[in-house]
């Protein structure tokens, strides 16, 4: 009603034909209305999350970066004086914020199986929406496209934040976290997106699924750390390692993620190792026993770090594809019935 | 009629809830489990890797293993702590909200159930599930936190062991069972409520977290000379001073002190949202 003595003379040619053109925007109008709240807070916990990574990768990384460095100067001297506060300050915020970042998919998992589909459902006001001209492939559509553009682009935000601040502090924070810690593994790349799409997809079919929201944001919360977990395990698997081969003097060295270790042998065989250096007398006899030539580690270096994190988001990304093509497999089971049955209970 | 409600209302809420009951008896029940099959059988592989490596002269590659025992035992501490966070986000999502958003408990008052009591039996049972469920999570808690403490790395003052290795645990639950109810009472929404009630008891457990170490006075010590501290105490701040060295800490004789006053706090904190509920609800059915 309002939109009607403001439109300019351009949308006739859509009132032509109001059927279809017309409902999307008006739809997703209505999604954002409906979720206001939730578009609200997730907007807040965003620009809260990034302001504080921006704080941690300037003036928190140089306050903390300047207290090493006077701490470093004193090179165990009798006095001492540097700004310790910083550093823990530094800690912390990093701490903070990484979780943050990791949480995210959690809550579109939560919001997208208890408020998107599941309480709707519950409800009946998903019905109600079927018999006002909206299809429910277009409706669950509807619901699945404006929030995986903003859940991709607030946490795509997020996660480039947290690299900038890490970045910030590579080389200048003595504890700054290595890039192969799980937390800042994952915060520093693209996993959480693909995590967070996935989420939602997981959200809105299990609320198709129970019908319940409760029940559907708890299930679904729980699916994705599940699912999270199967990725942190098969991870390493993703991308062939690197082997490095160190001498029996040495032991095994290769810094980086590793996957397995143990000794070599003249015929080539890989063996696990009975102990760690050449250099101590009974392991040395032990190693000559075995015929081992060398140790052996395989390892993930740091320049696997985006085939790997591409990958991983690869895998999530199709497991996001299939879970999404099945609400819709769901959601076309549920509606085939006549109309007013809820098809199989 | 009227005379058997009362009666029926606590099985009435069990049965309502009885997936939460399930959930929260196979929660107690694995952990139980999982602690005992740590202490039981992963240690017995963790000591013979031990046992090998003494065994000889030279290094030992398999210090790797001691993990295996050490970083379970800290996710049982960190889930029997942190379980109040989900005591939250069912009291103020499913316990109470849900029936105020869906109006079942109007149904209910209807039916010789005063608000008052019905309030009293969604708090009083679930309290009463919590608190056996939560003693036996830190009794377990305390008997495989202590039973091997050579491979374990950490320290009594960790934030989660601090708080599972005592009553604080069953106090921050029955804390989450009040702030839930009363969120879930002023919002009268299930998932607004569910969110809340998280949040805020997130903030409360953060902000004792951090203020922890001045709940009991803390020790100093100092000396001209410099000195080492016993390994299980609670470095506060330590360091030089202008004439000498000097240390800031909590000896780990202060755990029970430093414990008992956080559980009262978070007790006190349960009693005045458990009558802020029951207030806002006679204001809201008068």
């Amino acid at each position: 009603m309002t939109t009607a003595p403001t439109a300019p003379a351009g949308p006739v040619t859509t009132t032509a034909r109001p059927d279809r053109p017309a409902r999307a925007p008006r739809q997703l109008r209505w999604l954002l209305r409906l979720h206001r709240p939730a578009v609200l807070a997730w907007t807040a916990f965003v620009l809260v999350a990034g302001a504080a990574l921006l704080w941690l990768g300037g003036p928190l990384t140089d306050a903390s970066a300047a207290a090493w460095k006077d701490y470093n100067a004193c090179a165990f001297s009798e006095r001492c004086s540097y700004d310790q506060d910083a550093i823990v300050r530094y800690k912390d915020v990093y701490t903070y914020t990484t979780s943050a970042v990791l949480v995210a998919p959690f809550l579109v998992a939560a919001w997208a199986g208890g408020s998107l589909t599941g309480r709707e459902l519950e409800s009946g006001t998903a019905r109600l929406a079927w018999t006002q001209g909206v299809t429910p492939a277009r409706w669950l559509a509807g619901r699945l496209a404006l929030p995986a553009v903003l859940v991709a682009a607030s946490t795509g935000l997020l996660v480039w934040l947290h690299r900038l601040a890490w970045t910030a502090g590579e080389g200048r924070i003595d504890t700054a976290k290595p890039w192969d810690d799980a937390a800042t593994f994952y915060a520093n790349g693209t996993v959480p997106v693909a995590l967070a799409l996935a989420g939602l997809c997981l959200g809105a079919l299990e609320g198709l699924l129970l019908r319940r929201s409760l029940a559907a944001l708890t299930t679904a919360a729980v699916v994705l750390g599940g699912l999270w977990a199967t990725v942190h395990t098969a991870l390493p698997h993703l991308w062939p390692t690197v082997t490095v081969v160190s001498s029996l003097r040495n032991g095994p060295s290769g810094a980086g993620i590793a996957v397995g270790e143990g000794v070599l042998t003249s015929g080539g065989d890989r063996l696990s190792a009975p102990c760690s250096s050449g250099m101590i007398p009974g392991c040395r006899t032990e190693l000559a026993d075995l015929g081992a030539t060398g140790f052996y580690r395989d390892v993930h270096p740091v320049a696997h770090y985006w085939p790997l994190q591409l990958t991983a988001s690869a895998v999530l990304l199709v497991v996001a594809a299939l879970l999404a093509l099945t609400a819709f497999r769901v959601l076309r089971l549920r509606t085939a019935g006549p109309a007013g049955k809820g098809g199989p209970a | 009629m009227s005379t058997t409600a009362p009666v029926r209302l606590p099985r009435t809420v069990l049965r309502l809830h009885r997936t939460a009951l399930i959930v929260w008896g196979a929660f107690v029940a694995g952990l139980t489990g999982w602690l005992v099959w740590l202490n039981e059988v992963t240690v017995d592989a963790v000591r013979a890797a031990q046992a090998r490596c003494s065994s000889t002269s030279w290094g030992c590659i398999d210090v790797i293993e001691f993990l295996d025992y050490s970083e379970p035992t800290g996710y049982v501490g960190a889930l029997t702590c942190y379980s109040f966070l989900a005591v939250a986000a069912f009291t103020g999502g499913s316990l109470i909200g849900r029936e105020l958003e869906s109006g079942t408990a109007r149904l209910a008052w209807t039916q010789g159930v005063t608000p008052a009591r019905w309030l009293a039996a969604k708090l009083a049972v679930p309290a009463l599930v919590l608190t056996a469920g939560g003693t036996a999570l830190v009794l377990v808690f305390r008997w495989g936190w202590a039973a091997n403490r050579d491979l374990m790395g950490d320290n009594w003052a960790f934030a989660d062991v601090f708080v599972a290795r005592g009553p604080a645990t069953v106090a921050y639950a029955l804390c989450a069972l009040a702030v839930g109810a009363l969120t879930a009472l002023l919002l009268r929404r299930a998932l607004p409520a569910l969110a809340v009630s998280v949040a805020a008891m997130w903030l409360l457990n953060a902000v004792l977290e951090r203020h922890r170490a001045r709940l009991w006075p803390a020790e100093t010590r100092t000396s001209p000379k410099p000195f080492e501290l016993p390994y299980d105490v609670w470095r506060l701040e330590w360091g030089r001073t202008g004439t000498g060295h000097r240390a800031t800490y909590h000896p780990a004789s202060h755990f029970w002190p430093l414990h008992l006053v956080e559980t009262g706090i978070v007790l006190a904190v349960a009693a005045l949202a458990t009558a802020a509920a029951f207030a806002v609800l006679r204001r809201r059915t008068a």
